[in-house]
């Protein structure tokens, strides 16, 4: 047997004897350590792996920017047959793919599921060349103009809608009226590009012909959308800003030809094509993010480690006798060095296994709840990076710990140490490496524990910040005509009468109103001042004479519209506080005019509170502090969008809605039935997440903080036990030992305070413009908070070691050292 | 005449664990005059250090009162007992426990920090002068307690058993760490002390060294085995 063997079965056998020992390091590395594994493996992802396409770095993604005449971006989506032409054009790329981000019900599935549906040119799968599990991907059959009606699912669809079924490839799906033919399923390891939003997926792959864009918008100019996607492989001798040259005229000249032309409002706008490597699109902001969490986790091992530093530098003061005799009868000091490597081996070794269970389980957590914060997610998986980051952690954790370790051994005192039976002459902590410990462990608590506080407060504050309207009991109700045939607005108004008349009288509902839900169904309109010829683009939506006293959103001044307005087309408007000062600064707006693109002149006839939207910016603005202008109009009486107040405590099921609108129309199915307070959390998601991830990193940071300097204060109180006894035998109070305790780590805490200052102020400047957006005034008091509780959690370890000895009888601390 | 400094009625001291139950003293009863040299001896594990601890407020009895200058200290408050130790009580302990990172003066001066009387720098730095001085240590002022060999460490530690000026000296195995000719000049500082009029107590396990006090308690498995016996004067 190897000595090293040897020492590895000594070590298990004298760990056995310390469960404490060994649970508390075990348990504070593998939860550290886990984390650590997880969001290393998560940066590897993002930062590092390249996308599972071939030639990734050839795919790129055109964006098309609009400019306005004061060369401001106030929108990146593309028109419709900008798009197409773009496409058709092949200019810069060798294959181009265009997308078409919607949701459809799958009318003859038994459940009417709403699925993500994506209709795509069939370049798209054979640019990305999709892993297919069963079946074919589209291809020039179901190319542009040919109308074949076919359909992909992915496979999670298969396997959920249609319980995997063999024979799938036979069957046929009807979406909107039409009915597709199955020919292919995705591959389960498929990864989508996710250009539009993050988490994201397909369910259905449709062709492009079959968008739900009406014949009329597909030529109009001014059909503006962000779910159209232009993707595709540059040609080889071009490259990213080539691209941009060469493809920006062409988009440009299009637009002021075909619309910028038509209306003076948009003379002096132009397009500007930008083009970005679909990495780059997918990741977003998501980089940023992860490696703020990963810098997050380094700060929480860096404690972790503090803390077993200390527990083991306790353990060596402990294990000191046992030392001694080993170096009497001969041990060198390289194999003292070997025989607590063996320990701290097999503690990182068991610690590391109990970490590689945290990062599978982060893993999962990430994939269920950060799925559409962070891309890319669903491919995290225990893989070679995790793996060789473990092994390398293990091996660089267990040498620090045993060089630290044997480096407090003074290997020619161990023998005087036998000599002296032990009085008095046992091993100890310098003071100097108990203030360094001190210090760093406040230092990297204070770091963290305000970062933290900063970024919860950010985050509260937007979860907190009134709205201005009301969510409670109201749901939404979308309809879904199942219907190829022309479907006139007419034909569509007495149907919908009925609907309202039916859901009205459902003993559940308090009232209806036709019209979408106030967290959306907003679009941009044009308006010029008649006097003066001033431009404004406010966010404008239709509501109905119900809209406003359903959500409780106060009409300010002015009156409401009428039934009569919504059946006569009365372009009349009502407009919000923010927009109203736009126009005037007094705000006295009522009766003002504003002429619109292609319509009579919109005539203002009451002002409304503002609302906020958490997400909504004014358009072309990223202030997100700043108050929205919004517009209403009358809504028209054919819409299919219904709001729902139900009584309290009171509501119906998505199966009763769906029995109410068969008996009235059997066309007419429930697209989508939702609370509004449900949606209204949907938006917060990002900010719930980071509120709730923060305040726990917080808690951990503070918790580990406190109990790393509980460690270190109780050891070194332990050590001078002594000390404290012989103090209380000449007279010491107790006030006068928790003054001198307090005053003796004062400084090391001090210290940690400055040097978290002065990593803050450093940080600041070395990255200014990064952080400008988080650094305001409000910092200062969240420091001082940090520092407080910062400084009261290491005066309270100051004393909590001590109590024990001063509220004794000062012989407690006598006897045992005498 | 004599008068009563420290009186011990029917202490008792036991000591309790979950399964054993210790009486370390049964019932002790003595008195110790001013300017007395008591002597405390015995085997080990008679009792000798417990007693001294309580007589020195440094623990508590079980049962029994305590008086000192016949005041009943017997269930003071752990700061009261702190501040009477401090005002009337001067430790002087086996291994010296003197504190390694204060200096010699400091060492000394420490009853003095704590003493409720709170004396300026001035009167505290006369005193502790003239505490070395009497035991021969002012020269070793600015010295640190590991650069002083055993019988000078046990001489600071005299030192600063007297600086606060207590009623009596409770001294615990003096000799205990320290070579025989150490020994003997520790115990001649204390021998001159109590010639000039300190109350010393004194426990210790050496015939020749107890022989040295006017007045010798013997115990034995915590009680006391004689009546303490006085010394005549030669």
């Amino acid at each position: 047997m190897s000595l090293f063997t040897y020492q590895l079965k000594q070590a298990y056998s004298g760990l056995k004897q310390k469960p404490g020992f060994v649970f508390s390091v075990v348990s504070t590395m593998g939860i550290t350590l886990g984390a650590l594994l997880c969001v290393l493996t998560l940066n590897y992802l993002l930062l590092l792996e390249p996308l599972p396409y071939p030639e990734q770095e050839r795919i790129f993604v055109a964006q098309h920017h609009i400019i306005d005449a004061k060369k401001e971006t106030q929108k990146v989506a593309f028109s419709y047959p900008g798009l197409v032409e773009l496409y058709k054009s092949r200019v810069a790329f060798e294959q181009s793919a265009m997308l078409y981000y919607s949701q459809d019900v799958i009318t003859s599935h038994r459940n009417q599921p709403l699925v993500n549906t994506t209709y795509v040119t069939p370049e798209l799968h054979q640019i990305l060349a999709s892993p297919m599990a069963l079946g074919r991907m589209f291809e020039a059959s179901e190319a542009l103009n040919t109308n074949s009606p076919v359909a992909m699912l992915s496979y999670v669809t298969w396997q959920q809608a249609y319980e995997g079924r063999a024979d799938i490839l036979h069957l046929k799906i009807n979406i909107r009226g039409v009915s597709y033919q199955v020919i292919g399923v995705l591959a389960e390891n498929f990864v989508e590009p996710e250009l539009a939003e993050i988490g994201r997926e397909t369910q259905v792959w449709l062709p492009w012909d079959f968008n739900v864009e009406s014949a009329e918008s597909r030529y109009n100019f001014g059909n503006i959308q962000n779910n159209f996607h232009f993707i595709g492989q540059l040609k080889k001798s071009v490259n990213q800003s080539q691209a941009q040259q060469l493809i920006t005229p062409l988009v440009s000249e299009l637009w002021q030809e075909k619309f910028v032309a038509k209306f003076d409002f948009f003379q002096g706008w132009s397009v500007d094509m930008r083009v970005r490597s679909v990495k780059n699109i997918m990741l977003g902001e998501s980089k940023s993010f992860a490696v703020m969490l990963l810098a997050g986790i380094v700060g929480l091992v860096l404690i972790a480690c503090a803390n077993i530093a200390n527990l083991f530098m306790s353990r060596t003061a402990e294990k000191h006798r046992q030392m001694s005799i080993q170096a009497a009868i001969g041990a060198t000091k390289k194999q003292l060095f070997s025989a607590m490597l063996a320990e701290t081996s097999l503690l990182m070794l068991m610690a590391i296994i109990f970490a590689l269970v945290i990062a599978k389980t982060g893993f999962y957590l990430m994939q269920q709840y950060l799925g559409a914060l962070l891309p890319r997610v669903n491919e995290l998986s225990l893989n070679l990076i995790t793996f060789g980051s473990a092994l390398l952690i293990t091996a660089i954790l267990a040498l620090f710990f045993a060089k630290l370790t044997t480096n407090m051994i003074n290997y020619r005192g161990l023998n005087t140490t036998l000599q002296s039976s032990g009085k008095g002459s046992g091993l100890q902590v310098s003071k100097k490496t108990r203030q360094i410990l001190i210090a760093s462990q406040v230092a990297l608590a204070t770091l963290l524990v305000f970062a933290n506080i900063s970024l919860l407060k950010n985050a509260m504050r937007t979860i907190n910040a009134p709205i201005g309207f009301s969510t409670n009991n109201i749901s939404t109700l979308v309809l879904n005509l199942s219907s190829t045939q022309a479907y006139s607005q007419e034909d569509a108004i007495p149907t919908m009468a009925e609907i309202m008349t039916k859901l009205e009288a459902l003993p559940q509902v308090e009232s209806v109103a036709q019209g979408n839900s106030p967290l959306g169904g907003f679009g941009i309109k044009a308006l010029t001042k008649s006097t003066g010829n001033k431009k404004y683009t406010p966010y404008f939506k239709r509501v109905d004479q119900r809209y406003f006293n359903m959500i409780e959103q106060p009409l300010l001044q002015g009156e409401n519209f009428t039934i009569i307005d919504r059946r006569d087309n009365n372009n009349k408007m009502i407009v919000n506080q923010a927009f109203a000062q736009q126009l005037k600064a007094d705000g006295a707006v009522i009766g003002m005019l504003l002429p619109s693109i292609g319509e009579p002149d919109f005539k203002i006839v009451g002002i409304v509170k503002d609302i906020t939207i958490p997400g909504d910016t004014a358009f072309g603005s990223d202030d997100t502090a700043a108050s929205v202008p919004r517009v209403y109009a009358p809504s028209g009486l054919s819409g299919r969008s219904f709001m729902l107040k139900f009584k309290p405590g009171q509501s119906v099921s998505r199966q009763q809605l769906a029995a109410l609108l068969a008996k009235i129309d059997s066309r007419y199915s429930v697209f989508s039935f939702n609370k509004i307070s449900d949606n209204l959390n949907q938006r917060l998601f990002t900010e719930i997440t980071t509120a709730i991830a923060t305040a726990m990193l917080a808690l951990i940071t503070f918790l580990l903080a406190g109990i790393g300097l509980y460690g270190i204060l109780s050891y070194s109180t332990q050590m001078r036990r002594l000390e404290l006894g012989t103090r209380m035998a000449v007279g010491a109070k107790r006030h006068d030992l928790t003054l001198m305790i307090i005053k003796d780590n004062v400084n090391p805490i001090v210290l940690g305070v400055l040097l978290s200052l002065i990593t803050l102020v450093s940080g600041y400047f070395f990255f200014i413009d990064a952080l400008s957006f988080y650094i305001t005034s409000q910092l200062i008091p969240m420091f001082a908070v940090t520092i407080f509780l910062i400084s009261s959690l290491s005066l309270l370890v100051c004393y909590l070691p001590l109590r024990k000895i001063i509220n004794l009888p000062a012989i407690n601390s006598l006897r045992g050292t005498e | 005449m004599t008068t009563a400094l420290l009186t011990m009625k029917k202490i008792s001291k036991v000591f309790e664990t979950e399964e054993l139950e210790t009486h370390a003293l049964k019932d002790i009863s003595f008195t110790i005059n001013k300017g007395d040299y008591v002597s405390i001896s015995g085997p080990s594990g008679c009792g000798k250090s417990t007693l001294l601890s309580i007589m020195g407020l440094l623990d508590v009895s079980t049962t029994g009162e305590y008086f000192i200058e016949g005041v009943n200290v017997t269930d003071l408050t752990l700061d009261q007992a702190a501040e009477v130790r401090n005002a009337k009580i001067g430790f002087i302990f086996q291994s010296f426990n003197l504190i390694d990172e204060l200096s010699v003066f400091d060492n000394v001066a420490l009853p003095l920090r704590y003493s409720s009387e709170k004396p300026n720098s001035k009167k505290i730095k006369q005193r502790v002068t003239q505490c070395l001085e009497q035991v021969g240590l002012s020269h070793r002022i600015a010295h640190k307690p590991n650069q002083l060999s055993g019988g000078q460490q046990q001489r600071v530690a005299i030192a600063r058993a007297l600086v606060a000026e207590p009623a009596i000296l409770l001294v615990d195995e003096p000799t205990g760490n320290l070579d025989s000719k150490s020994g003997d000049l520790v115990m001649d500082v204390l021998e001159k002390l109590n010639e000039s009029g300190t109350t010393i107590c004194m426990v210790t396990h050496d015939p020749r060294y107890a022989d040295m006090a006017k007045t010798k308690i013997q115990l034995l498995d915590g009680t006391i085995l004689q009546a303490p016996l006085v010394k005549i004067a030669s």
